[in-house]
């Protein structure tokens, strides 16, 4: 019988939080013991997560972004996570730790760094994946931030405006270096950041 | 030169003052009244007292008791009519107020002129000295100098700065530094009193025979009077280093939120100092008393801002008396508070920060720039006449200088906060997800200035049960002195020196605006999925709170449903228009499906822009048809200043009921409008919505700009289609319909009138009801915005914004 998503989120909650800050980590021997022992416990109730298991969550339902945050966990194409997935998409928004950015110089840059964060933010917001952020992408993320009572026209100028200001190479889309140097005064790491141990 | 002079004219307007004074002591000594009952006004230590209606009444009464005398005994010599007489006693009071704030506004006019010095010396430094030596020059004359009184600076010169405080404060990151802030205000303010305190008292025990009589008690009063950080100080010196906003707001909002503990600190060992002994149910009513205090500040402060934000939604037929409104109902939530020995200040920050969004989206905009700009002048006004006034008391009070309690207080001081902040930070950073860094800790420690209000709390002191409250006021103005001389005019060089990150100038663009919002959302969802109950979450939560209902009580009619991004945004139009206007510059239109809104007039743009679709030759021609024909109404003047109307607004609610119906209509009529030009009356409403709350910092108008050109249109004149563009700007909104040919020879027409029916909503139709909207639509544009000001990069910067 499959437990409801309340209880295995609540379940899922000290995995999450314990787990999420050695997943993305070149975890000591002892993390990944207790992340192995960890899943172990949890692998029998967190096999995999359909979208229906996400969509119960009654927050998400009214959240404007609820749809591509759901979709953000499902990688191509796929209609299941498992909990290493899960755990890697959630492992974006762990908070950068000073001594972090001294080691692992030569390694791939670790899940939560500022750029990678950006870059998850501007998945969201580039659906057709073409590393650009369009018109009608930007105006479909303005109509569900900002509701029906708007009018296009007014939405259309308000991305018109948007791109303009972006945009510097004369494309009429925001590419991902140009979406970091708008949000470089934002203080992202501590705005995309969320404390899992506490 | 100039400066010579400007600098000579407070001098000479107090020599004025000096033998004013002995000559009205030389016209009562010979009406012949007795002594003492003279004397009383003089002796009152200074002129400006807390009972300026005190001194009148004793001065009435005493003339009438001149003239029994006289009509008894004396037989008078007849004087001849008096063409020319002087009554000074009459004016007394409001002449002497008026020439110290004279005298505060003169200082701060000279200090701009010798920049050289003030790029050294900060302000309050240099207003310190004046004070000294204006309190060195009127003992000199011969007369008392003026010492703050309690009453005046709470009641009057310190409201003010806490108001334009607290109504500018930066929202966003004050919430997300919440907890930083409390611990150093609450934990820090507690750590430094018993800290300095109790050291204090070992000090005096073994300080020798002068000191010893001071109890643990008077100590522990001592040092809490002394532990707060002072909100004036910080603010006259953070603000002119430009520090980063986090640390400002955390040196800041410390400042503030100390009150509470100050409040309850002080009461608490004053009461204590009169009982024998001290018993536990006192120690555990005493931190009940701290909940109470803090908490029912802050009650008593939203309780105000509600009642104000309600009231804003009814003035929109009196906007003259709006901003008295946010003043008057402020100043009650401070006054209430005081009534019950609650936190004022707190009470004062909550008011203004509740009220400010609902206010901000009911007022107009000419109210919003007038609130704006007093608080600003009369925050800065009080903060100089508090300085000023520092210095003057200085010199005219009894000080009782040992060296002992002096030098120890001032060295406890320092070692206190900087212990208390680091061992605090080392706390706080375990919570913190960008962590405080040792240079920041530096600042924070460093920013500790101590000011007036340290002052005027031990001057409230009585004498009778502390009889050292002298030698406690020289060490608490040695105290101020230092940290603000010393810390205030070191703090700058050593910002340059550890290279601390400065405050960023740009205004918020609306791609962080919205990506800010975007990333809001996506973290509440993340947090919704871990079951995290975090900060975005609960925001969030308040959020749909304040949309679902309290959105729907307290802002008038349609704004209330306005999102905020796009409120946001027709700020920033509304902004640029104004600059556009103020510029004469005229930007060629790019070329966008939306030519009816006035969104697309970017001075950005570059001439060969072929960034997005460009519309069609005919449509662009029928647009400009239309516009041109449209712009013979917009020969506008305003009418002849009525002081209790201001014209646009009466026919705003009748305007929006009518666009309400019209919205319907083009919804309907979206799909097989035949030019993609609708006549989009959507725009208008929140054009004239886009007058109300702007951004404080948001308007920046070019430092050339003469008066405000208001646009006159002659459409007669041969236009290219270019310079159509400023004036298409105006009637954008109106979506192009020709006048009626009454109204055109009217000119300002200001009758509302009902749309035509229905089936008339055609972009050709005319529309009488066009000319109230393009018309308030240049009232906009022509309003003159705020001027760029010298002291926009001042203290007078809304703080963070």
């Amino acid at each position: 019988m499959r437990k409801s998503k309340r209880s295995r989120r609540r379940r899922a909650s000290p995995t999450v939080r314990s787990l999420a800050c050695t997943v993305a980590s070149p975890a000591s021997t002892k993390a990944k013991m207790a992340l192995l022992d960890l899943f172990i416990r949890t692998c029998c109730i967190l096999a995999l997560l359909s979208r229906e298991d996400f969509q119960r969550i009654p927050e998400l339902a009214i959240n404007p972004l609820g749809d591509r945050i759901i979709n953000a966990f499902f990688s191509e194409g796929e209609d299941q996570v498992n909990f290493r997935g899960f755990m890697r998409t959630l492992a974006h928004f762990r908070p950068i730790e000073d001594n972090e950015k001294s080691k692992d110089q030569n390694g791939p840059e670790p899940l939560n760094s500022r750029s990678n964060k950006l870059h998850f933010a501007f998945r969201l917001y580039d659906l057709d994946k073409d590393d650009k952020i369009s018109r009608d992408e930007l105006l479909q993320v303005l109509r569900m931030m900002v509701g029906v009572n708007i009018s296009d026209e007014q939405l259309g100028s308000i991305a018109d405006r948007t791109i303009q200001e972006a945009d510097q190479d004369g494309d009429c889309a925001i590419s991902f270096a140009e979406f970091v140097k708008v949000l470089e005064k934002v203080d992202v790491e501590q705005k995309m950041s969320i404390r899992f141990l506490h | 030169m100039g400066a010579a002079a400007l600098r000579a004219l407070p001098w000479a307007l107090l020599l004025l003052l000096g033998p004013l004074l002995p000559g009205q002591r030389l016209q009562a000594d010979a009406t012949r009244v007795s002594e003492p009952t003279w004397e009383q006004p003089w002796g009152e230590p200074g002129g400006i007292t807390a009972a300026p209606l005190a001194t009148a009444q004793e001065v009435h009464p005493l003339n009438k008791q001149h003239h029994n005398h006289s009509a008894e005994g004396h037989p008078k010599p007849r004087k001849a009519f008096p063409v020319l007489g002087i009554d000074y006693s009459h004016v007394r009071i409001p002449f002497e107020i008026s020439l110290w704030i004279l005298l505060a506004c003169l200082m701060k006019m000279g200090f701009h002129v010798m920049s050289s010095v003030s790029k050294v010396v900060p302000e309050s430094c240099l207003l310190i000295v004046v004070g000294l030596l204006v309190g060195g020059l009127i003992k000199a004359v011969g007369e008392k100098p003026p010492i703050l009184k309690s009453d005046i600076f709470f009641l009057f010169l310190l409201p003010p700065i806490i108001l334009d405080a607290g109504y500018f404060l930066p929202l966003r990151q004050f919430t997300e530094n919440l907890g930083t802030i409390l611990i150093f205000a609450v934990v820090g303010t507690l750590w430094n009193a018993f800290f300095l305190g109790g050291l204090m008292y070992a000090v005096c025990q073994i300080g020798g025979s002068g000191l010893n009589h001071i109890g643990l008690l008077a100590n522990l009063l001592f040092g809490s009077i002394i532990s707060a950080v002072d909100p004036v100080a910080v603010l006259a010196v953070f603000e002119e280093i430009h520090i980063n906003e986090l640390l400002h707001i955390l040196v800041f909002g410390e400042s503030l939120l100390n009150d509470a503990v100050t409040v309850v600190l002080y009461h608490l060992f004053e009461e204590f100092a009169n009982f024998e002994q001290v018993t536990i149910i006192d120690m555990v009513l005493g931190f009940l008393s701290f909940f109470v205090v803090s908490l029912g500040g802050v009650f008593v402060g939203v309780i105000y801002g509600l009642i104000a934000a309600f009231t804003s939604r009814f003035t929109s037929n009196i906007r003259v008396i709006e901003p008295l409104f946010v003043f008057l109902y402020s100043y009650m939530a401070y006054l209430s508070a005081e009534i019950f020995h609650l936190s004022g200040i707190m009470a004062l920050i909550a008011s203004g920060v509740v009220m400010r969004p609902y206010v901000e989206a009911n007022i107009s905009h000419k109210s919003h720039t007038t609130i704006k700009y007093f608080l600003k002048m009369w925050s800065s006004v009080s903060e100089t006449l508090i300085f000023i006034f520092l210095g003057v008391s200085t010199v005219a009070g009894q000080h009782y200088w040992n060296w002992t309690f002096v030098i120890s207080t001032l060295l406890f001081c320092l070692i206190a906060r900087v212990l208390g902040v680091l061992v605090l930070t080392w706390f706080i950073n375990k919570f913190r997800i960008v962590k405080l860094t040792p240079k920041d800790q530096f600042i924070i420690a460093y920013g500790g200035l101590r000011g007036a209000i340290a002052f005027s709390l031990c001057y409230l002191l009585d004498y009778e049960h502390f009889n050292m409250r002298d030698m406690f006021l020289t060490a608490i103005i040695t105290v101020i002195f230092f940290t603000v001389f010393v810390q205030g005019m070191t703090i700058r060089p050593l910002v340059d020196l550890l290279a601390v990150k400065k405050k960023q100038e740009t205004k918020r663009s609306i791609n962080e605006e919205i990506h800010t919002q975007f990333l809001d959302h996506l973290l509440t969802g993340i947090e919704d999925i871990c079951g995290h109950y975090g900060h975005h979450h609960w925001k969030d939560k308040l959020n749909r709170f304040n949309k679902k209902y309290v959105k729907k009580c307290l802002i008038a009619g349609e704004r209330s449903k306005e999102p905020q991004l796009i409120a946001f945004y027709h700020k920033m139009e509304m902004k640029q228009a104004i600059e556009l206007v103020e510029s004469g510059g005229l930007g060629k239109i790019p070329s966008t499906i939306s030519a009816v809104s006035i969104q697309n007039i970017s001075p950005k743009t570059l001439p060969d822009s072929n960034a997005l679709s460009a519309l069609s030759k005919d449509k662009e021609d029928e647009i400009r048809k239309i516009l041109r024909s449209n712009l013979q109404k917009t020969r506008q003047r305003l009418r002849s200043y009525n002081r209790h109307t201001l014209v646009a607004d009466p026919y705003e609610d009748v305007w929006n009921q009518m666009l309400m119906k019209r919205q319907k209509m083009q919804q309907a009529e979206l799909q097989n409008a035949y030019l993609t030009v609708p006549a989009n009356r959507i725009d208008s409403p929140t054009m004239s919505r886009a007058r109300i709350g702007s951004d404080p910092l948001a308007y920046e108008p070019k430092p050339d700009s003469e008066n405000l050109p208001i646009i006159t249109i002659d459409p007669a004149s041969p236009q290219s289609p270019e310079s159509m563009d400023l004036s298409n700007e105006v009637p954008k909104g109106c979506g192009g319909l020709p006048p009626s040919p009454e109204e055109d020879e009217e000119g300002l027409v200001m009758r509302p009138k009902e749309p035509s029916s229905p089936g008339t909503d055609d972009v050709f139709t005319p529309g009488t009801s066009d000319s109230p909207s393009s018309q308030r639509m240049l009232r906009c544009l022509s309003d003159p915005g705020p001027r760029q000001e010298p002291e926009e990069g001042e203290p007078f910067i809304p703080k963070g914004q």
